[in-house]
C-alpha cells in the first residue's frame, strides 16, 4: 500500500490542474541559450503554448526564476535548450538536473557536438555520446544539404511516435545506448549514418581506430539513436535530443522533397507529448483483494483461501484532460510474493467493466507476510508498480476439521471408558453399604 | 537427661505447639516479605521497567493476551516478527507465564483494581518467589522438619542464583517455573510417601502448568522416573510408588500433550521416553507383585523370569525399530550440548552464541550460592544417612543438577532449589545438635534464627563494619566446622538424642559462628543481588567523577526514535539480540529476533552484515529491509556490542554460505581480530564495520580516534557508505541506525550515482573513453 | 486381570502354574477386588483394540488416537492404584490412605484425565 501511496499521490495532486494538458502540470521553464533566438523556435513553442502550457524563459545563467524554491517544484516541466553552454547557474548543474526528476518534473535535454556539462549528465542516463566534435554524417540519399543535415524516417508502429511522420531533418550528435531497460530510442539514426568529425570523411580513421580499440564497435548504423526517451523509476521522464536545430522553424519549413513537408512538426508534437507526460501515462487507481464471494477487504488471509485480487487501471487522455478507465492491457501480471513469487498469473481485464482487472487464485499452503505484486513496466508507458501486504496465517486452532470419520474407534474407546468409569462408579457406591455391612459383619464376628 | 540450659517448664505442650506454629507463619511471612523486597533493587534504582531481550517479548504477548483474549493469544499469528515469514506465536510459545499474567490482570480488573499490566508484568516474578519459598518450605518439611523447612525457605528466598532470573522485571519464564519446580517436586514426595493418587492428579497438574510455563520441564520429565527407577533397583518397589507414578505419568502426559508446543512430543522424542519406559517398567514389576501374592515363590519365578526377559526384549527391539522408523525423533542438538560441551560451537552456532548457554565458571558458584554451596555436600551426605525414599531423590537431583549446572551458565537455575535445601537440612541439624537438649523445642529454637536471617535482610545495612569482620572471621573456618559437625553427629544415628555436647562455651561458640555464617550470607546476598542482578540491560548505570549515578539511555532513545520517525511497517534489521526489543519498545517489524527458530533466516542477516554493501544491498531489499539498527560501544567502552558479536554473524552465515563468507577473512594474518588500520579489508568492507564506525574519527576533531572497547586506534580516514544513509545515532553512539536507500531512479547502481551527486567524476567504466577527438 | 495371564508365560512355563495362579486369584480375591478387575480387563481389551486399530489401519487423527489410548491407559492404572489401596493386603503400606479417601482419590484423578481426554479427542 506504501508503494501505492507514494505512485498515487502526486499524481492526484497534479491531475487537479484540470485545464492541463499534460498529467502532471502546465508550467515549462525553458533554459533558453540567449545565442539561440527565440523566434527561431517560435512554432515549436507556439504549438505548446497552443497546447495549454504556460511558457517561462530564462537564460541558462540567470538565476531566477527559481526552479525550486524552498524544496518545492515551482515548474512541472523543463526544457534545456542549452546546447553550447558551458557554464550554468547553480540550479541547473547536473546534479540538480537529476534532483529534479525525483520530484518527478519532466526534462526536454538538448545536446550538441561539443563538450558541455550535460555531456556528462548524459552518460548518468546511459547515454554513449561519441567524441566531441563528432555529428552525425549522412551522405544518403543523396541531396543538396551538407551532410550533417540528414532526413531521417521516424519509426513505424511506435507507441510514442505517430505511424506515417514525413521524414524530419536531424543535425546533431547521435546516442549510443547503454544496456539500461529505461532508455527509450524515439528516433534512430539511418543505416547509413555515422558520427564524424564534420569537415572531412578523413577523421573517420580515427574513430574507426578508437572504435576497434575499446571494441565498441563504429559509431555507424540504425543502432544509434538520435532522440532518447528515459523514463526513471519514478516515472519522471527526460528526453535527450541530438540536436535542437530539429525543433526550429527553420527545420520545420524545410521541404523534405519537393512539396512534402517535413515531419519535424508533428515529430515535436509526438516528442513533448510523451516527455510531458500527456500520452502513454497510465495509472493505478486503486487495488483491492478479498476472499472470494466477500466483498471486505480481508486484512488477514488463511492458507489456501481462495482470494480475488483487481485492480482499477485507468489513461489519462490529453483531449480531455482528464483520466479514462483503460482495458488494454492484455499481458500484466500478479505475483504474491514472500521473497520469491509463490504464485504469478496473468492479471487480465476484465470484459464488461472497463479499467478492472481481476485474478482469482488460491493462496498457498505456506505462512508468512505476502505481498501483492503489480509490477507492469513497457517501454515508453508509464511503470505500474503495486504492493500490497497481507499476512497469510495457519488455520485458527478450530479451524481445522474435526471428527474425522477414520477416528470412531478412538471416539468410540473414550466415551465407552467414559460410560465404563460411570457404570463402575455407580456399582461402586451401589456396593459399598453391602461391602459395609459385610466389613461390619466381619467385625463384629 | 541433663538440659545445657534451663528450659521454662511450664509451658503445656498445647501452647508450645501454637506457638511454634505461629512463629512458623510469622516467619513465612517474613521470608516472603525479604523474597520480594531483595527483588525490589532494579525498580528503586532504576524504574519499573522490562529487564534484557525476552521478557520484552514476553510483556508484548502478554499485552496481546490481556488486550484481546485468550483466543486471540492462542492464534495469534506475529507477522511483524521473522518478517516476512511470520510466527506462529500461539505454537511457539510456552502461555503459562502469560497466561498467568493474564489471569491476574483479569482478577484485579474484576475487582475493580485498575493495574497497568506492565506493572504485574514486572512484579510477578518477586511475586511467584515468595511462592518458591513457601513451596521449598513444604518440600524441605518432608525431607527433615519444619524447621529445615523455613532455613531452606530463607535460603532460596535471598540466594543471588535464583534471585539472578527473578528480580523485578525479569519477566521470564524461569519466574514462575521455579516455584513450580519446587511444588511438583513437593507434590511428587508427598504422592509418594502417601501413596494417594489424590497428590499423584496434583503432581500431574502442576506439571501441566510447568510445561505450559517453561522448556525446562524436561527436567522433571526425567527426574522424576529417573528416580522411580532408583527406586525400583534398590528393591524399594511398593504400591505406593506405583500409583503416584501411574497416576501422574497417565495424566501428566495427556495434559502435558494440550500445549500445542509440545504436541506430541511426549510419544515422540527420546527425551520423554524414559519417563515411558519407566512406566511400562513400574506395570510389568505391580503385575509381578500381584501374581507373587497369588501362587507359590517357585512356579512364580519361572513365570517371572520368562516374561520378564520377553518383555524387556520386546520393549527394547519396538523402542529401536521406532527410532530407527523415524517414529521417535533422536535427541535434538541441545540435548546433545548437555553432554558435549563443544557439541554446540561445533554444529550449532547459534546455540553456542548464547552467552548463557556457556559452561559455569568456577567463581560464579560462590557468587551465586555463597556459604550455601560448601554446606551442600554435608545435606546430601546427611540425606545418606537416613535414606529414605525422598531422601533418594534429593541425592538424585543434586548430582544431575550439579552437573547441568556445570555445563550451562543458565542451569545454575535448577540447581539453587537443590543447594537450598540440601544445605538447610545441614545447617539445621547443626543447629539442632547445638541448640537444643530437648526434642520438643527443635522447631521452635530453630524458627527464631530463621526468622532472625529475614529480619536481617532489611537491618543489614544497618549492621556496623565490626560485626561484619567478626562474621567474617567466623565464616573462615566454616568447612572445618561443618565437617566436625558431621562426624559428631554421624554416630548418633536415629536413636535416642544423646548428642554428647556439654557445656554452653561450646554451643555459644558454634551457635554464635553459624549466626555469623547466616549474617554473612545475606549481607552477601543483598550486595550481589544489588550490584550484579538488578540491572535492566535496557537502561545502563555508569557513575560520574563526582560519585552519582549517570543514566545511559541509548536503547530506549533509539527505539522510541524508530518509533515516533518511521513508517509503522518499515522493517529494522538488526543481530537477532534486539530482535524482541525492538518489536517491543520500537513497534515495527523485524527480521530475526531472539527465538531463534530459523538458522537460515538468521545468517542471512549475518551474511548481510559481514558482506560488503554491494552484496547485502540485494539481500536487503529482496526482505524489504527499510533500516538496519547496529550497537556500537566504541564510545563509551560498552562491551557487549555487535563488533564484539560479530565473529558469531560470520560463524553463523558461514554455517550456510561456506562459500561466500570465510571466517579466517576476518582476521589479520597474524591472526588478530582488529578494527584498527591493520584490519584486513573484508573485515573493512564488511557492512558491520562500516556501520560501526561509520564517521566515527570525525568525532575526534582530527585527533586520533581510538576504540574503548577495543582499545585500538580508528583509521583516520573512516568508511564511507553509497548504499546506506545514516539516520539516527544516539547520544553515546551505543544504537546507530541507517536507512536503506532506494534503487536509484535513474537505475544505475548507487555507488555510481553517489559518486556522481558527490561531484565526481565518472571514472572509465563507460565503454568509449573520453577522448578528444583527433583532428 | 485373569484373561491376561495367558499370553507371555504361556510359552515357558506351561499349564500347572497357570492352573494354580487362577486357582489361588478365585479363592482369595474378594468380590470387590474382582469388580475392580472386570473393569481394568474391560479397559485393557479396549486399549487393544485401538493400538491394532492404529497401527494396522490409520493413525491419521494421531490426538484422537492418543486421546482414547491414553483416556484406557489412564483409567486402567488409576483403577490399578484404586485396587492397590482398597487391598486389605496392602493395609500397613497405605497408612495413610483409607479405602474411602481412595475412592475419592480415584474419582477425582479420573475425572481430571477425562477431562483432559475430551479436550485432546477432537
Amino acid at each position: 500500500m506504501r508503494f501505492l501511496r507514494t505512485l498515487l499521490f502526486p499524481l492526484l495532486a497534479l491531475t487537479s490542474f484540470a485545464l492541463a494538458r499534460s498529467s502532471t502540470g502546465d508550467s515549462v521553464l525553458v533554459l533558453l541559450d540567449p545565442s539561440l533566438k527565440k523566434e527561431n523556435y517560435s512554432i515549436f513553442f507556439g504549438d505548446l503554448e497552443k497546447k495549454g502550457y504556460k511558457l517561462t524563459f530564462r537564460s541558462p545563467k540567470d538565476t531566477t526564476p527559481e526552479i525550486i524554491k524552498d524544496d518545492v517544484a515551482q515548474f512541472a516541466h523543463v526544457v534545456v535548450f542549452a546546447p553550447e553552454t558551458k557554464t550554468f547557474a547553480a540550479d541547473v548543474t547536473p546534479q540538480s538536473l537529476v534532483s529534479l526528476l525525483s520530484k518527478n518534473m519532466n526534462l526536454l535535454l538538448a545536446l550538441s557536438p561539443k563538450q558541455t556539462p550535460l555531456t556528462s549528465l548524459a552518460s548518468e542516463f546511459s547515454l554513449i555520446l561519441p567524441p566531441p566534435g563528432t555529428p552525425l554524417i549522412s551522405h544518403f540519399p543523396k541531396r543538396d544539404t551538407p551532410a550533417t543535415l540528414i532526413p531521417v524516417q521516424p519509426p513505424r508502429a511506435h507507441h510514442v511516435i505517430s505511424d506515417n511522420l514525413a521524414p524530419v531533418w536531424f543535425s546533431g550528435v547521435p546516442q549510443s545506448l547503454g544496456h539500461n531497460p529505461m532508455l527509450i530510442p524515439l528516433l534512430n539514426a539511418p543505416p547509413q549514418a555515422f558520427a564524424s568529425d564534420a569537415d572531412s570523411d578523413s577523421g573517420a580513421d580515427a574513430l574507426v581506430e578508437a572504435a576497434e580499440k575499446s571494441g565498441e564497435g563504429l559509431w555507424a548504423g540504425s543502432s544509434l539513436s538520435l532522440v532518447t526517451g528515459f523514463q526513471t523509476l519514478s516515472n519522471a521522464r527526460a528526453t535527450w535530443v541530438g540536436g535542437v536545430e530539429m525543433f526550429s522553424d527553420e527545420y520545420i519549413n524545410k521541404e523534405i522533397s519537393k512539396g512534402v513537408k517535413s515531419g519535424n512538426r508533428d515529430f515535436a508534437r509526438d516528442v513533448t507529448a510523451w516527455t510531458f507526460q500527456e500520452s502513454n501515462v497510465l495509472r493505478i487507481d486503486s487495488v483491492e483483494h478479498n476472499l472470494v464471494n466477500e466483498t471486505l477487504p480481508g486484512e488477514t488471509y488463511t492458507i489456501n483461501d481462495q482470494v480475488t485480487f483487481t485492480a482499477f487501471i485507468s489513461k489519462y487522455d490529453p483531449e480531455i484532460g482528464w483520466w479514462r478507465a483503460y482495458s488494454d492491457i492484455d499481458d500484466m501480471q500478479l505475483e504474491f510474493t514472500m521473497l520469491d513469487p509463490h504464485i504469478r498469473t496473468s492479471l487480465p481485464p476484465v470484459e464488461g467493466e472497463p479499467g478492472m482487472y481481476a485474478v482469482t487464485f488460491r493462496v498457498p499452503d505456506r505462512h508468512g507476510v505476502f505481498k501483492f505484486n503489480v509490477d507492469y513496466k513497457r517501454k515508453g508507458w508509464t511503470y505500474l508498480t503495486s504492493t500490497s501486504m497481507v499476512p497469510v496465517v495457519p488455520p485458527q486452532h478450530d479451524g481445522y476439521p474435526r471428527f474425522l470419520s477414520a477416528a470412531w474407534p478412538y471416539y468410540a474407546g473414550a466415551f465407552s471408558t467414559s460410560a465404563a468409569f460411570i457404570l463402575f462408579v455407580a456399582l461402586w457406591l451401589a456396593g459399598d453399604d453391602r461391602e459395609l455391612k459385610k466389613n461390619k459383619g466381619a467385625k463384629a464376628e | 537427661m541433663p538440659l545445657a540450659y534451663s528450659l521454662p517448664s511450664n509451658l503445656s505442650p498445647a501452647t508450645v505447639t501454637n506457638t511454634s506454629s505461629l512463629l512458623r507463619i510469622i516467619s513465612l511471612a517474613l521470608i516472603s516479605g525479604a523474597a520480594i523486597a531483595s527483588r525490589l533493587f532494579a525498580v528503586i534504582n532504576f524504574e519499573s521497567i522490562i529487564h534484557e531481550f525476552d521478557p520484552w517479548f514476553n510483556y508484548r504477548a502478554t499485552r496481546v493476551l490481556a488486550e484481546k483474549g485468550f483466543y486471540a493469544f492462542w492464534n495469534w499469528f506475529d507477522h511483524t516478527a521473522w518478517y516476512p515469514l511470520g510466527r506462529v506465536v500461539g505454537g511457539t510459545i510456552y502461555p503459562g507465564l502469560m497466561a498467568t499474567s493474564g489471569v491476574i490482570y483479569n482478577v484485579l480488573h474484576a475487582l475493580n483494581l485498575p493495574v497497568d499490566i506492565r506493572n504485574i508484568c514486572v512484579l510477578l516474578a518477586p511475586g511467584f518467589s515468595a511462592l518458591t519459598a513457601w513451596s521449598t518450605y513444604m518440600f524441605t518439611k518432608e525431607m527433615k522438619d519444619e524447621s529445615a523447612g523455613l532455613l531452606a525457605a530463607a535460603f532460596i528466598g535471598i540466594a543471588p542464583g535464583y534471585i539472578s532470573r527473578s528480580v523485578a522485571g525479569s519477566y521470564d519464564n524461569e519466574a514462575i517455573a521455579i516455584f513450580l519446580l519446587m511444588f511438583t517436586f513437593y507434590s511428587w514426595i508427598k504422592a509418594l510417601k502417601t501413596g494417594s493418587a489424590f497428590f499423584g492428579t496434583l503432581t500431574a497438574l502442576f506439571y501441566f502448568y510447568m510445561v505450559a510455563a517453561w522448556g525446562g520441564y524436561a527436567f522433571i520429565t526425567n527426574m522424576i522416573p529417573l528416580h522411580a527407577l532408583t527406586l525400583i533397583l534398590m528393591g524399594r518397589f511398593s504400591s505406593r510408588l506405583y500409583v503416584a507414578y501411574s497416576s501422574w505419568y497417565a495424566i501428566g502426559t495427556l495434559a502435558s500433550m494440550q500445549v500445542p508446543f509440545v504436541g506430541f512430543q511426549p510419544v515422540r522424542t527420546s527425551e520423554h521416553m524414559a519417563a515411558l519406559g519407566v512406566f511400562g517398567l513400574l506395570q510389568i514389576v505391580a503385575f509381578a507383585e500381584l501374581v507373587r501374592a497369588h501362587v507359590s515363590s517357585k512356579q512364580f519365578q519361572s513365570i517371572l523370569f520368562g516374561s520378564v526377559i520377553g518383555i524387556g526384549l520386546l520393549g527394547a527391539l519396538a523402542f529401536g525399530g521406532l527410532t530407527y522408523k523415524g517414529w521417535i525423533a533422536p535427541w535434538t542438538g541441545r540435548f546433545y550440548s548437555l553432554w558435549d560441551t563443544g557439541y554446540a560451537k561445533k554444529y550449532i552456532p547459534i546455540i553456542a552464541s548464547v552467552s548463557e548457554h556457556q559452561p559455569t565458571a568456577w567463581p560464579s558458584f560462590f557468587m551465586d550460592l555463597q556459604f550455601l554451596i560448601f554446606l551442600f555436600p554435608a545435606g546430601v551426605v546427611l540425606c545418606f544417612r537416613e535414606l529414605r525414599d525422598e531422601h533418594v531423590f534429593v541425592i538424585i537431583y543434586a548430582v544431575v543438577a550439579s552437573y547441568f549446572a556445570g555445563v550451562m551458565v543458565r542451569l545454575m537455575l535448577t540447581l539453587t532449589p537443590v543447594v537450598c535445601v540440601a544445605a538447610a537440612v545441614a545447617f539445621s541439624s547443626l543447629l539442632d545438635t547445638y541448640i537444643d537438649p530437648v526434642e520438643p523445642e527443635a522447631s521452635d529454637a530453630a524458627a527464631s534464627p530463621a526468622e532472625g536471617t529475614s529480619a536481617a535482610g532489611a537491618a543489614a545495612a544497618a549492621s556496623d563494619a565490626g560485626s561484619s569482620k567478626k562474621a567474617k572471621k567466623a565464616a573462615a573456618p566454616d568447612p572445618g566446622v561443618a565437617s566436625g559437625i558431621l562426624a559428631a553427629v554421624a554416630p548418633s544415628g536415629s536413636g535416642p538424642k544423646s548428642r554428647g555436647i556439654f557445656g554452653l562455651d561450646t554451643r555459644g561458640l558454634v551457635v554464635f559462628n553459624a549466626l555469623g555464617m547466616l549474617l554473612f550470607f545475606v549481607l552477601h546476598c543483598t550486595y550481589v543481588t544489588s550490584s550484579a542482578y538488578s540491572s535492566p540491560s535496557v537502561v545502563l548505570a555508569s557513575t560520574n567523577p563526582d560519585g552519582s549515578q549517570h543514566i545511559i539511555d541509548d536503547f530506549r532513545e533509539a527505539y522510541y526514535w524508530l518509533r515516533q520517525n518511521t513508517p509503522e511497517d518499515a522493517v529494522v534489521m538488526s543481530w537477532w539480540d534486539y530482535g524482541y526489543q525492538i518489536a517491543g519498545m520500537a513497534d515495527r517489524p523485524t527480521l530475526v529476533d531472539n527465538n531463534t527458530w530459523n538458522n537460515t533466516h538468521i545468517a542471512t542477516v549475518g551474511k548481510a552484515m559481514s558482506s560488503s554493501e554491494e552484496v547485502a544491498y540485494p539481500i536487503l531489499r529482496k526482505h524489504d529491509v527499510d533500516y538496519v539498527l547496529v550497537i556500537f560501544g566504541g564510545l563509551i567502552g560498552y562491551s557487549g556490542d555487535d563488533i564484539n558479536k560479530f565473529l558469531w554473524m560470520v560463524r553463523i552465515a558461514q554455517g550456510v554460505w561456506p562459500e561466500e563468507i570465510q571466517e579466517p577473512n576476518y582476521f589479520t594474518p597474524k591472526g588478530e581480530y582488529r578494527i584498527d588500520d591493520a584490519a584486513p579489508a573484508t573485515m573493512k568492507n564488511s557492512l558491520m564495520y562500516k556501520m560501526s564506525y561509520y564517521r566515527f574519527a570525525e568525532l575526534f576533531g582530527g585527533n586520533q580516534a581510538v576504540d574503548r572497547v577495543r582499545g585500538q586506534q580508528v583509521p583516520k580516514t573512516g568508511p564511507t557508505l553509497d548504499y546506506l544513509d545514516e539516520a539516527f545515532t544516539s547520544e553515546n553512539w551505543i544504537v546507530r541506525i541507517y536507512q536503506v536507500k532506494k534503487e536509484d531512479p535513474l537505475g544505475r547502481d548507487l555507488k555510481a550515482a553517489n559518486a556522481f551527486a558527490n561531484g565526481k567524476k565518472r571514472k572509465k567504466s563507460k565503454p568509449l573513453s573520453r577522448r578528444r577527438a583527433v583532428a | 486381570m485373569p484373561a491376561t495371564k495367558t499370553a507371555p508365560p504361556a510359552k515357558k512355563a506351561g499349564s500347572s502354574p497357570l492352573l494354580s495362579l487362577w486357582k489361588a486369584y478365585n479363592e482369595t480375591t474378594s468380590t470387590r477386588l474382582k469388580t475392580i478387575d472386570s473393569f481394568l480387563v474391560f479397559l485393557m481389551l479396549s486399549g487393544i483394540v485401538q493400538f491394532l486399530y492404529c497401527i494396522l489401519i490409520t493413525n491419521f487423527p494421531f490426538n484422537a488416537f492418543l486421546a482414547g489410548f491414553a483416556s484406557c491407559v489412564g483409567q486402567f492404572v488409576l483403577t490399578a492404584s484404586l485396587r492397590a489401596q482398597v487391598n486389605p493386603a496392602n493395609r500397613n503400606e497405605f497408612k495413610e490412605v483409607s479405602p474411602e479417601r481412595a475412592f475419592a482419590d480415584f474419582a477425582l484423578g479420573s475425572i481430571v484425565l477425562h477431562f483432559f481426554v475430551y479436550n485432546f479427542l477432537g
